[in-house]
């Protein structure tokens, strides 16, 4: 079969130069490329046009930008090696973005069948990272350093994507993500136009009393948050280490965000456009904590994932320990959480609620009575918590718009001791089960018609 | 007769457990459904990642038995089928003789809490 030259395509930001670095194969040349396959990638910077901002530019916060390549079909996929600068020229963004370049070469798989648009032009995936801090530089591969908030979105001309936005734990992440963490996955799995927004469980995990208490934080509450913190280091016995001070800078980052009500900039044959805040967001029941910190004095709630709080200092331990006691959480207090959350976020965004519920059975266990556990066994066993909050959601479910991923019942069905062995961390067969049901519900979501807003 | 506990396999990926917290002690005449102990299974080192994948177990009585050897303590790591603890049908019979067969007991999944050795170290 004919060889087909895959050329970048068209992307427009009206008012900028969009420039690109050169670019990095993630296979070597020859390499079998599935339809939809991210194989290479390059950075990218948006250039002011006219070298005069009138103000901030839309990705001032996001220094990690990229462009990721797949072809429309499936094939063997040879480099254009002329596109591969090499040192810094890899790095840097030096060439000014051409759709008539040529990146690569496929020979098509002759058991293929008809892709989705021009064979000749490459899917493109943009990447967006914003950095936890600053000075979290790393150079290599696909989304690489530390960040706060990633994004991974893609759309063909005249199409608006609809946006995820992903506050759970390992098993939401996990399915967002994929194995590469830059959200190749989602992107293989689906040409509708989409928008994936991931946000980290650390430092604070995203359990609903925080998620709440974001939503509704007014500037002087955080105000006295911070200062607050700064008066227990100043007055410790305990001086803070560097630990304790990069864990409480950021602490105090993310405590200052509100994903839910974030909106974004994206870049796309379209042009520049801004979106709203998200479409959905997807949760994890699994995240939520028989008993949450509350601030004695302010009130506010925190939840750091113990595994997480070994990074801190012992200053900041100290902190944790004298100014926040525990509050412990029943399954109605977890409903009432949810119940305001959800409305919350319809109220205040029209965002959809998606969650995954927790696996309820296990092939481990031999329990043949329950006599020895003391009622309400949910406080001591594990799978019968697990079994009474999916049944939580569920009744939720009868009275608001919630869309429930049944990680229980997919889990059970494939195996869950080879699957999801530990109840959150699942193989790739699961996640691809998962996202399935993730889109499934996303395809359901409304749709923008009419053209997206112009940044600028 | 005697009776043997040796560490089951809880979870099929695990390697061992870590000693979580006890109920019971050397001399103790345990009835059916007394607690013995919590252990936590890590599956950190079978899947590399900095989350990691901890689950909690108690392990619970299934017979009446007199508990005769149990050598333990929190933070303690057992390694699989590794002997953990003696038991015997009256409370002064020689333990040196043969092990007649395993104690009964139920394992089961449950939620973390305060008397864990797991999170008293931070």
């Amino acid at each position: 079969m004919t060889s087909i030259e895959l050329h970048l395509g068209p992307l427009h930001a009206a008012g900028y130069n969009i420039l690109r670095s050169g670019v990095r194969w993630l296979f070597d040349s020859g390499h079998y490329c599935r339809p939809n396959q991210i194989f290479a990638y390059c950075n990218i910077t948006l250039e002011p046009a006219s070298g005069r901002l009138s103000g901030p530019p839309p990705f001032a916060e996001e220094l990690e930008l990229q462009i990721a390549f797949a072809s429309r079909i499936g094939g063997r996929v040879s480099a254009n090696a002329s596109t591969a600068r090499g040192g810094y020229l890899s790095v840097r963004t030096v060439d000014v973005w051409d759709p008539d370049t040529v990146v690569a070469s496929i020979e098509p798989d002759p058991e293929a069948g008809d892709p989705v648009g021009d064979p000749s032009r490459l899917r493109l995936l943009a990447l967006a990272g914003r950095r936890m801090t600053d000075l979290a530089v790393t150079h290599s591969g696909l989304l690489p350093g530390w960040h706060g908030r990633s994004r991974g979105w893609w759309c063909e001309a005249g199409e608006t994507p609809v946006t995820l936005l992903s506050l759970g734990v390992c098993d939401a992440a996990g399915l967002v993500q994929g194995e590469d963490c830059a959200f190749s996955d989602m992107f293989e799995a689906t040409q509708t136009a989409a928008q994936m927004v991931y946000i980290p469980d650390h430092p604070l995990a995203p359990a609903t009393p925080l998620l709440l208490d974001q939503l509704q934080r007014t500037p002087a509450q955080f105000d006295a948050i911070a200062a607050d913190l700064k008066g227990f280091f100043e007055r410790s016995t305990t001086p803070p280490t560097p630990n304790d001070l990069i864990f409480a800078g950021t602490v105090l980052s993310v405590m200052q965000r509100n994903p839910i009500r974030d909106g974004y900039s994206i870049f796309s044959a379209n042009g520049l456009a801004r979106l709203g805040p998200a479409d959905a967001v997807l949760l994890s029941l699994a995240v939520e904590p028989n008993s949450i910190l509350r601030h004695r004095k302010l009130g506010y709630p925190i939840h750091i994932m113990r595994h997480h709080q070994a990074a801190a200092g012992p200053a900041f331990k100290a902190w944790l320990t004298e100014s926040f006691e525990p509050v412990r959480r029943s399954v109605d207090d977890l409903k009432r959480d949810y119940e305001t959350l959800i409305d919350k976020i319809a109220r205040t965004t029209g965002g959809r609620v998606i969650i995954l519920n927790r696996m309820s059975t296990s092939g481990y266990e031999d329990v043949s009575s329950y006599l020895p556990f003391d009622a309400p066994m949910s406080e001591t066993l594990s799978l019968v918590a697990a079994k009474e909050w999916n049944l939580m959601l569920e009744d939720i479910a009868d009275e608001r718009d919630l869309d429930i991923v049944d990680v229980d019942a997919i889990a059970a069905d494939i195996g869950g001791g080879e699957h999801l062995p530990d109840s959150i961390h699942q193989s790739g067969l699961m996640q691809t089960l998962l996202r399935r049901e993730v889109l499934n519900y996303l395809g359901n979501l409304p749709r923008a018609e009419a053209p997206l807003a112009a940044v600028r | 007769m005697i009776y043997e506990f040796r560490l089951p396999l809880i979870v099929t990926q695990m390697t061992g457990a870590t000693v979580e917290c006890l109920y019971a002690k050397p001399g103790d005449s345990l009835k059916m459904g007394s607690k013995l102990f919590d252990l936590s299974i890590d599956l950190g080192s079978v899947f590399a990642q900095e989350c990691p994948p901890i689950s909690f177990f108690r392990v619970v009585m299934r017979e009446a038995a007199w508990l005769r050897k149990l050598d333990l303590a929190p933070g303690k790591f057992l390694q699989l089928e590794e002997e953990i603890a003696i038991f015997s049908t009256s409370p002064d019979e020689d333990i040196n003789q043969p092990v007649t067969r395993p104690i009964r007991t139920t394992v089961a999944g449950i939620v973390h809490h305060d008397g864990m050795w797991t999170g008293s170290q931070l």
